[in-house]
């Protein structure tokens, strides 16, 4: 057994880095590729464009948005990490997913060199949240899998609630014209 | 005696073991499993629903998991930890460094190992005799496993960040 002093992380030969955006939920930071984001809109831009869904099967979703002849489900981001709920101000609008995620704020832009695989420890949903883990300037910050916001069978009944929202909208805008 | 011819509890009784203090209490794992007592560096959190993690450490530019066992061994956390245990789990082939806080009074023992009895929590692999003071050995796996977890009371479905 060693008795080690104090320690920081390797020295790394320089790596192609990935450039993330660093943002909060809860005071909570995560990281999710750049590229993974098509858009970040504040709430009160979508906020006369959002359509309210009426379902309970997938709590932590309750509104679409249609962007770019897409709908895409915003999912609460501290519903989906289990975190206190706060007042988001931001929408990062996901680029290869169907998905919108409302976050608190945006910390900034990083390049991060190396992505740790998540310990096999980590047994529960984390291991769907998050692509890996990355050390930056003396934090552990997890980065997210995009795919990971909402399942194919969540994705399946929320369409079928969207038809339902979506219908009954058009009929209320046609009673109100 | 030769080797071949020792029994798997004579052979378990050749290791020695890491004497550990979590709570205000000592327990003992076997020494082959620890790779070193780290000093008490930043825990990192983040959102998870793995009972016991309660963060990550960084060592030698590892992300190592920390498994506060506190709650198992002694009903509850533990605030007096100072350092960490980094002891190796096993995942098939392969093993993971994992720690556990202590308060870094530790010590090697080469008592031999009593078996556990029936009856013992499977956490438990039995104990040593170490000055009149019965030290139960730690089966790590058991401890930190999420089987082993549900088996404790933990809820998987707890979100720590």
């Amino acid at each position: 057994m060693k008795f080690a002093t104090a320690d920081a992380a390797k020295p790394r030969r320089a790596r192609a880095s990935e450039a993330v955006i660093l943002f909060c939920i809860a005071n909570q930071t995560f990281a999710i590729a750049a590229d993974a984001v098509q858009e970040i809109r504040s709430t009160d831009s979508l906020g006369g464009t959002a359509i309210e869904i009426e379902q309970a099967e997938v709590p932590k979703v309750r509104h679409l948005v249609e962007r770019a002849r897409r709908t895409y489900y915003v999912v609460s981001g501290c519903a989906h990490f289990g975190l206190r709920v706060t007042r988001p101000t931001l929408v990062l609008i996901l680029r290869q997913i169907r998905a919108a995620v409302l976050v608190d704020s945006i910390e900034r832009m990083a390049d991060v060199a190396t992505i740790h695989p998540l310990p096999r420890g980590f047994q529960g949903q984390e291991r769907k949240w998050y692509r890996g883990l990355t050390y930056l300037e003396d934090r552990v910050i997890p980065v997210i899998n995009p795919g990971g916001f909402l399942t194919v069978e969540e994705f399946a009944r929320l369409d079928q609630a969207a038809a339902v929202s979506i219908a009954t909208q058009q009929l209320e805008s046609a009673v109100q014209g | 005696m030769t080797g071949a011819a020792m029994t798997g509890a004579e052979q378990a009784s050749k290791h020695s073991y890491v004497l550990l203090h979590v709570g205000n209490r000592r327990f003992a794992l076997r020494s082959e499993l620890v790779e070193e007592l780290a000093p008490p560096v930043r825990l990192h959190h983040f959102p998870n629903t793995t009972a016991l993690i309660a963060g990550v450490i960084v060592r030698r530019g590892r992300i190592v998991p920390v498994y506060d066992v506190s709650r198992v061994l002694c009903g509850r956390e533990s605030s007096v930890h100072r350092f960490y245990l980094v002891a190796r789990r096993e995942f098939g082939n392969e093993t993971e460094a994992s720690a556990i806080p202590v308060n870094g009074e530790c010590e090697l023992s080469n008592s031999e190992l009593i078996p556990a009895q029936d009856g013992q929590a499977a956490h438990f692999m039995g104990s040593l005799d170490v000055d009149g003071e019965k030290i139960q050995v730690l089966n790590l796996e058991a401890l930190v496993s999420p089987r082993a977890e549900s088996a404790h009371g933990a809820a998987n479905a707890e979100v720590r960040a």
